[in-house]
């Protein structure tokens, strides 16, 4: 698989996507670009414009300014064109509940050429719908209904893969097995998918790169890893005393920490100046109890870069 | 549109898998059943008249005596001349009257009022296609296919009509079939005597049926295509519904209040009974069948107009 040639060639492209709904901006010259292979995940508070932007990508809502590509088609000019590259879910999978499950999916195949009665049950078995599809959408969980939502959007092949909320309502093992099965299709058949999620800490295990909106602009692109590491370290470190170890490294090394407890103090500095530290305390005869680097989650970083709003 | 074929397909699965389908059926062949048994067990059936013959002479005389006592209404001399031509056709080619309710009496009876229920559910199921699936939010799952928006509410309106064609099938069936039972399947070979410009003529009843049921259509179809506009335009199944029914049942009494302006033949429902036409009655004597096809013809355009406008253009955010 070539990855790397894919690369070259975005999946989905955004140019100057901009949204006006009477005088008010809800997406302000959105440009970027997902490549095929890539997981990329959607961030923001609510009403910053995810769904909004997912709704243009997919032709549900009309640009006022810029256009989108996918697969080098534009979804204003080649609306057939682009959107057969595209399987998706907005906000929640709604199905008609009156209907089974094979049934609705039946009528999603009738709409896209080529898709055959074993592509359907190939879908029902990777969904593990089997046992249940042929019952009315009515009787089925969230959780169910979240997998005939996926199973829809992977029935004819799509290269684009679009999911909203993606996890909402699976139990802890969908939620594995799907996230597995994401990274499979994005390394192993190239797909492009856009996830967005308000639960940080699954887009952390989900995404390889993250994009976060606030207000309608976009404020940052980058790889998941990377903006996680781009916050300073932090090191907790507990002591017999809390107070008079925050005053030694401040005097000593100005470095200005945290006081978490009576006994634990919390400092932003890098894993090499560690031993600095702790010779320092041990100097001015404080005693370590134990060391600690904390990580930062995703969520902490969000919330720096977001200005601390929170997410729901 | 190579799979339009298969659009038409899942509206008609949307239509009937839904329960409000089958109660609609059920309810439409309970009325015929309802009405059948009111009218036989109602009205006196009479006995068959060896004597016919003599019987439709006697008649005759009467029907002159009382034309000549409404001379200078030309609809009531229209409706005696008519009714005399008939009995002599029939005193002449031996064609025997069918006493009482005769199976396709009840057939034809049935038609008008039921094409009306036949309307009020296809409102219904127009409305509901259309609408019910910005309710659901169904209709972000149904916008990103490759298909474009103009064929999607095209195969749901197609498909909505199709619906008026199977209660029409079944009415007939029904009616056809209880008015059978109830009145005996004897008359079903019976000839239709019709009366046009003076003259009788023979046809037949089959013809008759499906040709009043099509004329009564016409006022169906404009209702069937305005519910379907608003419901494209305002995404709103119950504002569909509930304006087409009312300006339904409203128009007769309407048209007949504004009948003595001449504007009034500018309504779309003064131009929706073609009939008007066959009995020689039009609503204003200025008024043509040409007319009224041009009139129907404008506003169906403009209903069409509108609504897929509405449809194709509007931001989804259901």
């Amino acid at each position: 698989m070539s990855n790397n040639a894919a690369a070259e060639k975005p999946a989905v492209r955004l140019e100057h996507v901009t949204k006006r709904i009477g005088r008010k901006t809800i997406i302000d010259d959105l440009s970027f670009d997902i490549y095929g292979g890539e997981v990329f995940g959607f961030l923001g508070p609510n009403g910053a414009g995810k769904t909004t932007t997912i709704r243009m990508i997919v032709g549900l809502m009309r640009m006022s300014k810029g256009n989108i590509y996918i697969q080098g088609h534009s979804i204003k000019g080649e609306f057939k064109k682009a959107i057969s590259q595209v399987g998706a879910i907005v906000e929640n999978p709604e199905m008609y509940k009156f209907l089974t499950g094979y049934q609705n999916l039946v009528h999603y195949a009738r709409m896209i050429p080529g898709i055959t009665k074993a592509r359907i049950m190939e879908v029902v078995e990777l969904v593990e719908l089997q046992d249940r599809i042929h019952e009315k959408v009515k009787r089925y969980s969230l959780g169910m209904r979240q997998r005939l939502g996926v199973a829809q959007a992977l029935l004819h092949h799509p290269s684009v893969l679009i999911l909203d909320e993606p996890t909402n309502g699976l139990d802890p093992q969908g939620i594995h097995d799907l996230r597995n099965y994401l990274h499979e299709l994005s390394r192993k058949e190239n797909v492009a998918i856009i996830v967005s999620s308000h639960l940080l800490s699954e887009m952390q295990l989900m995404c390889d790169r993250i994009g976060i909106l606030q207000k309608g602009r976009l404020i940052g692109v980058e790889a998941v890893d990377a903006f996680i590491e781009k916050g300073a370290a932090k090191v907790r470190i507990q002591v017999d005393d809390g107070r008079l170890a925050a005053q030694a490294v401040g005097e000593k090394l100005s470095i200005d920490s945290k006081l978490i407890d009576e006994t634990t103090i919390e400092l932003p500095i890098e894993h090499e100046k560690i031993p600095v530290v702790v010779d320092t305390l041990v100097m001015s005869k404080i005693r370590i109890y134990g060391v600690a680097a904390v990580t930062k989650s995703l969520e902490d970083r969000f919330l720096e870069v977001t200005g601390g709003k929170s997410v729901e | 549109m190579s799979n339009f074929f298969g659009l038409l397909q899942n509206e008609n699965m949307k239509i009937y898998r839904r329960s409000s389908a089958k109660v609609m059926i059920i309810i439409l062949l309970g009325l015929i059943l309802a009405a059948g048994l009111i009218i036989k067990y109602s009205v006196d059936q009479p006995k068959n008249d060896p004597n016919w013959k003599q019987t439709l002479t006697q008649e005759n005389k009467n029907l002159e005596k009382q034309m000549a006592s409404v001379k200078g209404n030309k609809q009531a001399v229209d409706y005696y001349k008519k009714s005399i031509a008939i009995n002599e056709y029939r005193i002449d080619h031996n064609l025997k009257p069918h006493r009482g309710e005769s199976i396709w009496d009840f057939v034809q009876d049935a038609a008008a009022n039921m094409v009306m229920v036949i309307s009020i559910f296809t409102i219904i199921v127009v409305s509901t296609s259309i609408a019910s699936e910005f309710d659901t939010g169904t209709i972000k799952l149904l916008l990103i296919r490759p298909i474009y928006r103009t064929e999607i509410l095209l195969s749901k309106y197609i498909s909505a009509l199709l619906f008026t064609v199977v209660c029409l099938i079944a009415l007939f069936l029904a009616s056809w079939l209880i008015g059978g039972i109830l009145f005996g399947f004897s008359g079903a070979g019976d000839a239709y005597l019709g009366y046009a410009d003076g003259a009788v003529y023979q046809s037949s009843w089959m013809l008759e049926v499906w040709k009043g049921y099509l004329l009564n259509c016409v006022s169906l179809f404009m209702m069937v295509t305005f519910a379907g506009l608003i419901a494209a335009a305002f995404r709103n199944g119950g504002l569909a519904i509930g304006l087409s029914i009312f300006t339904m049942m409203a128009s007769s009494i309407v048209i007949q209040l504004l009948q003595k302006f001449d504007w009034v033949k500018y309504v779309l429902f003064a131009n929706t009974d073609l009939t008007q036409y066959t009995t020689g009655t039009p609503l204003r004597e200025e008024m043509t069948l040409g007319f009224s096809l041009t009139v129907l013809a404008v506003y169906y355009a403009i209903f069409v107009l509108v609504g897929w406008a509405f449809y194709t253009r509007r931001d989804i955010k259901a």
